[in-house]
């Protein structure tokens, strides 16, 4: 039975993605209509036309719109298994070991002499907090305030020695680190991006088609399992190609909160609760919003870019003041 | 059809079941009865094989359950715990949906015949009409409803209750035990429940087991069970037990003083 409400919506957001997707590619050059980017994509047109949009702003807009995909499906995933409605693909840890793992690139200097080092290290520290939150996580039968908590502590552990690390360097890293904290699209390492969109594109299908098996897994674990469902082994593969693609986009691109916490919740409001309907939409939804606020976030203090995790940070807090008064309107 | 054992089992070192045995046969509207902490949801655990380590041996048509792959033991019992999450939005539809996981490919995607299953049950319970509506918005006795669904939309010959009736006022509680007795007479299914109503226990079930302490006080029929001398040593309180005079089953009076 397929659901025509969702498919409506689905067409429709994906329209606002190419819509987007155009007006990322033209914004602020003069006289670019939609048509001649479009043809510039294809080696058509005017030479410096080409390099602007198909060298610089297509492949980062593309990294962009991949990340928030990610980051979407994956705030929709964990929001699922952990039963909470305030998990974000960063309630277990993974952003505090990204950074730390960056931070150490950026401060010691690594960074400065193969780019390569920060996602290199941004990924093994991510790694690190997901195999610790791992431990602790599933000692025994999953408990996913358990794992919640694990999450946490890893997060602040970490995010302290960070902190440490700050307070104790002279060095230029220090300022690096920070503008990488908060998401940054602008210097990725381009020979990266096969490889996170591969991963990402993998990760979020084998998701998308594990929809009812995460939906399962709400059940609770006498009910799952008398309908013959492995909790453990469930909830372990899908926490693990979760924190994958999670920990992919985050060491290319840094930690841009909030798109995996708020987008959804809104999206939950269009097409409702069922994973496989709600992680689509979630998937679009995060890269059509990240993609917005990377735009803006070009635009806004224009010639200098700033994080786009800023902009969400501001809209997501906007999003929840919203939904506080909505709350506290309806009597809650 | 299911056979207990000699069954040892417990928590952390307690020692809740002690030397259980007993049958339960096909068609049987099997009840058991005692004191809190007597066993009972530990005995219905090992029943449906949430609680694996145990002493003994559990049994369907000889086989023993653990040797059941999960899938094919979920297509021979279900399960309704006392306690169910009802707190994501699903609809009804998709909420009984899940039952049909035993039924379903590896990606769980409902296929036709999951469907049809589901409006069957649906229709068997009157409620068809909450079909689309979600189950966080529905009334307790509507919820009560949609779990009994859930579990007849799992097909299974078997169907395991841990205290179905434990909040119910009296009306709904005869109800779903007059729904209970129907699977049973008229769908041949093999029900077994924990119950606390000794009562309602004696006037629906055709056999009853005792458990005193983790262990067998007394297995067999209503009217072998429910006698007075075992009642008042298990419940430690004075009853008197009379016949009811319309299905001629016994049922127990409290005495006062």
């Amino acid at each position: 039975m397929v659901n025509r409400r969702a498919l409506f919506i689905y067409a429709a957001m994906l329209t606002l993605l190419f819509l987007a997707f155009l007006f990322s590619l033209t914004y602020s050059l003069n006289g670019i209509s939609f048509v001649d980017a479009l043809n510039a994509l294809f080696n058509v047109g005017d030479e410096n036309i080409i390099t602007i949009i198909k060298l610089i702003r297509f492949k980062r807009i593309i990294m962009v719109c991949v990340t928030g995909a990610v980051l979407g499906g994956s705030g929709c995933v964990f929001q699922a298994i952990l039963k909470n409605p305030l998990a974000d693909p960063f309630t277990l840890g993974i952003s505090g070991g990204a950074i730390l793992g960056a931070s150490i690139a950026f401060i010691s200097g690594l960074a400065a002499t193969v780019s390569f080092f920060t996602p290199l290290f941004a990924f093994a520290g991510a790694v690190l907090s997901v195999f610790t939150v791992y431990v602790f996580g599933f000692k025994g039968k999953f408990n996913s305030n358990i794992m919640i908590l694990s999450g946490v502590v890893v997060s602040y552990a970490f995010s302290s020695l960070v902190m440490l690390m700050f307070s104790l360097s002279q060095s230029t890293g220090v300022q690096q680190s920070f503008m990488w904290l908060m998401g940054n699209f602008s210097t990725f390492d381009e020979r990266l991006a096969p490889f996170v969109i591969i991963v990402a594109a993998v990760g979020l299908t084998i998701l998308f088609l594990s929809g009812n098996i995460i939906d399962g897994i709400s059940l609770g674990r006498e009910k799952a399992e008398t309908l013959g469902n492995n909790v453990e082994k469930n909830i372990k593969i899908v926490f693990f190609i979760t924190s994958l693609i999670i920990a992919a986009v985050v060491s290319v691109c840094g930690v841009i909160g909030f798109v995996g916490l708020m987008i959804p919740h809104i999206m939950r409001i269009f097409v409702g609760s069922k994973a496989m309907l709600l992680i689509p939409a979630s998937v679009i939804g995060g890269a059509l919003f990240l993609l917005l606020c990377d735009t803006l976030s070009k635009i806004i203090f224009a010639p200098v870019v700033i994080p786009a995790g800023i902009i969400t940070s501001v809209l997501g807090g906007a999003f929840f003041i919203f939904l506080l008064v909505k709350a506290k309107k309806s009597g809650v | 059809m299911i056979q207990i054992k000699n069954i040892y089992a417990g928590y952390f070192g307690r020692e809740v079941l002690k030397n259980v045995s007993f049958d339960v046969e096909r068609k049987d509207f099997f009840g058991i009865i005692g004191k809190n902490g007597a066993g009972k949801s530990t005995l219905l655990k090992i029943f449906s094989n949430l609680l694996k380590s145990y002493k003994g041996n559990a049994l369907i048509d000889n086989k023993n359950l653990e040797s059941f792959k999960s899938k094919e033991l979920a297509k021979r019992l279900s399960f309704l715990p006392q306690y169910s999450d009802m707190s994501m939005p699903f609809s009804v539809v998709e909420f009984i949906m899940f039952a049909r996981f035993p039924y379903m490919n590896m990606f769980k995607f409902p296929s036709k015949s999951d469907y049809k299953a589901i409006e069957r049950v649906m229709g068997f319970l009157n409620i068809t009409n909450l079909s689309e509506r979600k189950i966080t918005e529905l009334s307790g006795g509507e919820k009560q409803k949609v779990l009994i669904a859930q579990v007849l939309a799992q097909e299974t010959d078997i169907i395991i209750f841990d205290e179905p009736t434990a909040r119910l006022d009296i009306g709904s509680q005869n109800n779903i035990l007059k729904l209970l007795r129907d699977l049973n007479e008229k769908h041949n299914k093999t029900i077994i429940l924990t119950i606390h109503d000794l009562n309602a226990a004696g006037e629906f079930c055709n056999k009853l087991l005792l458990l005193e302490n983790g262990s067998i006080c007394r297995c067999g029929t209503p009217e072998e069970v429910l006698n007075c001398k075992d009642i008042e040593r298990v419940y430690k309180t004075v009853v008197v037990v009379k016949t009811n005079p319309i299905s001629n089953r016994p049922y127990v009076i409290p005495v006062s003083g």
